[in-house]
C-alpha cells in the first residue's frame, strides 16, 4: 500500500521558508518560523508535534483559512495540481482561490468540531460543494453520494440525516467522504482522529488509508498522536516551537530518531507493562 | 469495506414496544399530534388567564363610567336635570356593572365567548365596542402590520449584511448609526418627517388616512390616496423599526460567523452569498422569527403616538379616546385583541419552528 505508482518524487506542495505570526498587543508571536517542506504526490505525510508547536497554524495557513490576528509574513507555497498550472498558494486571491478549493485543495477538519452545517441534510452538504465546482455531475449525484458514503462505511440513508443525528465517528466519516468527493490533489486533515474513542480511531485511520488507495489522493495529516503517524503515514515531519526538527520516512524516524524532541514524542506513546509512576 | 466498521445507524425501537390500543398509544405513535394538542391546550389556558387578568385589572381603575356617560350626555344635550335612579340602573345593566365583581366577570366572559360581544361602547354609545374596534382594526393592521413586516424583512437582510461585512467601513457606519438612532422614539422621527415633507415641502399629507373628498371604496383613486396618506406614518415606523432589527440581527450573526461550519464552508470554496444565506443567516434567524411574533403585540398598542400624531383612525387613536372617556368595554376590547393576537402568533410560530429548524423538537 505504501508503494504508490507513478512519479513519486513529484511534489504536490513545495513549502519554502513559511513564516506565520499572530499579532498581539504585546508584540508578534511567531507560530511558524521558516518551514521548508515538500509534500510528494500520492503520499501520506504526517505532521507531528505537541500543542502550540504550530502544526494547526501551518494547516490553516496552507488552506488559506488563516484569520486575523494571524498573518503570513514570509515564504512561498508552490502548489502543483494535476492538469493545472502551478500556483503560489500564498499569492492567489478571490475567485482564483475559490475555484482552486476542494477540486484541488480540500480540507478534513476534526469531526468533533461542528464543521457540518446543523440545519442542512448531509446530502445537501455534498451537493453544494459538488455543484459549485463540478456542475456537470448534477445528473449523477443520486448515485455519487451513496457511493461516497459507502466508501467510508456509511449506509445510504445517512444522506437524509442531519448532523445532530450522527455520532462523532459518523460525522468524521461524512467529512472524509465530502473531502474526497471531487478527487482533490491534496487533502489537509487536521487532527482527524482526535476526540474519537480508540476503536473508532482505528476504523477512521483504516478508512483514510483506503481512501488513498481508492482515490489516489495525497494526504497531509496533522496529529499530536504519534500512534496515528505510526499507523498511517509514509513520512513524518516533527514540529517544535514553529520549526521542523525532523523529517523522514516514518519507519526510519521511529526506529532511529535523530532529534531529542522526536525521541520524547515517540516515548510518550503509552506501552503496556510500563506505567507512569 | 472495513470489516470492523460499525456503520449502523441507531434505530428507535421504542415505538414497537408501545401498546397498540387506546388514546395514549395513539398519541405515542403520533408525537407531533400529541405535541400540537398539548400546545393548543396550553394556548387556551393562557388565553383564558390573560383575559381574566385584564378584566379584573381594568375594574380596579377608579371612576364610574355611567356617571361619565351621563355627564357627557348632559354636556352634549344641555340636559341639566339629575339622572333618575332608573336611568342609572339601566345603563349599569347595559354596561354589565350590576352584581358583584365575580358575577360581572361571568357575564362578560359569557358574552365574549358565546357571542363575541364586548358590550356597548361609551365613546360611540350605543354602538357595541366590537364594532368600534372592527372599524379601526383594518387601518391599524394595514399601516402598522405592513410597516412591521417591511421593517423586519429590511432589518434582517441589512443586519445580516452588516454582520457579514463586520470590520468594513460600510458595516461600521451602519452599525453605529443604528446604535445611535434605534432608540429615537417613532413620533420624533414622525415629527421630523412631517416637518420636511408636509410642512416645508408640502408634498405629502400629514393628517388622516385618506383624502376626505374621495369616497371610500375599492377604487384606484381611493387606494392611491390611502397609500399616499399612509406614507409618512409608515415611514416613521419603518425607519426606526429597521434600525433595531439591524442591530439585533447583526448581534445574532457575529457569533455564528465564528462557527466551525463557516470556516468549512469557506474551505469548500462556496460563493460568498451562498455562505451568507445558507450557512450564516440560516443558523441565526430563528430568534428573529420569535421576536417578530412578540412584536406583533406592540402593533396594537405600541404605536398609539404615531396614530395620534397623524390623526390616523386606527386602534391606537380609538384606545386613547376610550381611555379619556373611561370607556371600559372598548379599552378592555382593544386589550383583548392584543392578547389574542400575540398568543395566536406565538402559537403559530411554535408550531412552525420545527419545520424551519430540524434541531427544534418539542416531542420526544
Amino acid at each position: 500500500m505504501n508503494n504508490v505508482p507513478g512519479n513519486v518524487s513529484e511534489s504536490v506542495l513545495e513549502i519554502k521558508g513559511l513564516e506565520v505570526v499572530y499579532s498581539t498587543n504585546r508584540g508578534d508571536v511567531k507560530a511558524v518560523r521558516g518551514i521548508d517542506l515538500d509534500v510528494r504526490r500520492g503520499e501520506i505525510l504526517g505532521i507531528a508535534g505537541e500543542s502550540g508547536s504550530g502544526k494547526s497554524t501551518l494547516a490553516v495557513a496552507l488552506l488559506r483559512l488563516l484569520k486575523a490576528p494571524g498573518k503570513v509574513t514570509g515564504g512561498s507555497v508552490l502548489f502543483n495540481p494535476a492538469g493545472r498550472s502551478p500556483v503560489d498558494l500564498l499569492k492567489v486571491h478571490g475567485e482564483e482561490l475559490r475555484v482552486l478549493r476542494w477540486s484541488a485543495l480540500s480540507y478534513l477538519p476534526q469531526g468533533s468540531m461542528s464543521s457540518l452545517n446543523p440545519v442542512m441534510r448531509v446530502e445537501d452538504q455534498f451537493k453544494d460543494v459538488i455543484l459549485e465546482h463540478a456542475p456537470e455531475r448534477k445528473s449523477s449525484l443520486h448515485e455519487m453520494i451513496p457511493r461516497l458514503l459507502a466508501q467510508v462505511g456509511l449506509e445510504p440513508r445517512v444522506a437524509r440525516m442531519y448532523p445532530h443525528e450522527l455520532s462523532g465517528g459518523m460525522k468524521q466519516r461524512v467529512l472524509m467522504a465530502i473531502a474526497v468527493a471531487l478527487e482533490p490533489d491534496l487533502v489537509i486533515a487536521d487532527e482527524p482522529t482526535t476526540a474519537l474513542d480508540v476503536t473508532i480511531q482505528r476504523v477512521i485511520l483504516q478508512s483514510l488509508a483506503d481512501l488513498r488507495t481508492d482515490f489516489g489522493v495525497t494526504l497531509m495529516v496533522i496529529s499530536h498522536d504519534m500512534g496515528v503517524h505510526a499507523q498511517l503515514a509514509d513520512r513524518v515531519a516533527v514540529m517544535y516551537e514553529g520549526q521542523l526538527v525532523e523529517v523522514g520516512d516514518v519507519r526510519q524516524v521511529f526506529k532511529d530518531p535523530q532529534d531529542a524532541y522526536t525521541r520524547q514524542l515517540i516515548e510518550s506513546i503509552p506501552k503496556l507493562g510500563r506505567r507512569a509512576s | 469495506m472495513t470489516a470492523d466498521a460499525p456503520p449502523v445507524v441507531a434505530v428507535d425501537k421504542s415505538q414497537d414496544s408501545a401498546p397498540s390500543r387506546g388514546v395514549r398509544a395513539w398519541l405515542s405513535r403520533h408525537p407531533l399530534a400529541a405535541y400540537a394538542i398539548r400546545r393548543v391546550g396550553i394556548y387556551f389556558v393562557e388565553l383564558w388567564g390573560a383575559l381574566t387578568i385584564a378584566f379584573f385589572f381594568f375594574r380596579l381603575i377608579p371612576g364610574d363610567p355611567v356617571q361619565t356617560l351621563i355627564q357627557t350626555l348632559q354636556q352634549n344635550y344641555m340636559y341639566n336635570q339629575q339622572a333618575s335612579t332608573e336611568l342609572i340602573a339601566r345603563y349599569q345593566q347595559e354596561f354589565g356593572l350590576t352584581g358583584n365583581m365575580f358575577s360581572q366577570y361571568l357575564k362578560y366572559m359569557e358574552k365574549l365567548v358565546l357571542h363575541g360581544d364586548l358590550g356597548p361602547s361609551l365613546i360611540n354609545y350605543p354602538t357595541p365596542a366590537q364594532d368600534v374596534i372592527l372599524r379601526a382594526l383594518p387601518w391599524t393592521i394595514g399601516l402598522l402590520g405592513i410597516s412591521a413586516v417591511l421593517s423586519w424583512i429590511l432589518g434582517v437582510i441589512l443586519g445580516a449584511i452588516a454582520g457579514w461585512r463586520r470590520g468594513k467601513l460600510g458595516s461600521a457606519i451602519a452599525t453605529n448609526l443604528s446604535i445611535a438612532l434605534s432608540h429615537v422614539p417613532y413620533f420624533f422621527v414622525a415629527l421630523i418627517l412631517v416637518y420636511i415633507f408636509a410642512y416645508s415641502m408640502g408634498v405629502l399629507p400629514a393628517r388622516s388616512a385618506y383624502d376626505s373628498n374621495i369616497s371610500p371604496g375599492i377604487s384606484l383613486e381611493f387606494i392611491g390616496s390611502v397609500l399616499k396618506y399612509g406614507l409618512l406614518p409608515g415611514l416613521s415606523i419603518v425607519v426606526i423599526g429597521t434600525l433595531s432589527w439591524i442591530l439585533s440581527t447583526r448581534m445574532l450573526m457575529v457569533p455564528v460567523l465564528g462557527e466551525d461550519y463557516l470556516v468549512y464552508a469557506e474551505a469548500k470554496g462556496l460563493k460568498g452569498w451562498r455562505i451568507l444565506t445558507r450557512y450564516a443567516l440560516r443558523n441565526c434567524y430563528l430568534p428573529q422569527i420569535t421576536a417578530f411574533g412578540i412584536s406583533l403585540g406592540f402593533i396594537f398598542n405600541g404605536n398609539v403616538l404615531v396614530e395620534q400624531l397623524f390623526n390616523y383612525p386606527g386602534l391606537g387613536t380609538t384606545l386613547v379616546t376610550a381611555i379619556q372617556q373611561l370607556d371600559f368595554n372598548t379599552i378592555l376590547g382593544v386589550t383583548d385583541i392584543a392578547i389574542f393576537s400575540v398568543l395566536t402568533a406565538v402559537l403559530l410560530l411554535d408550531l412552525l419552528l420545527p419545520l424551519l429548524d430540524p434541531r427544534v423538537k418539542y416531542w420526544k
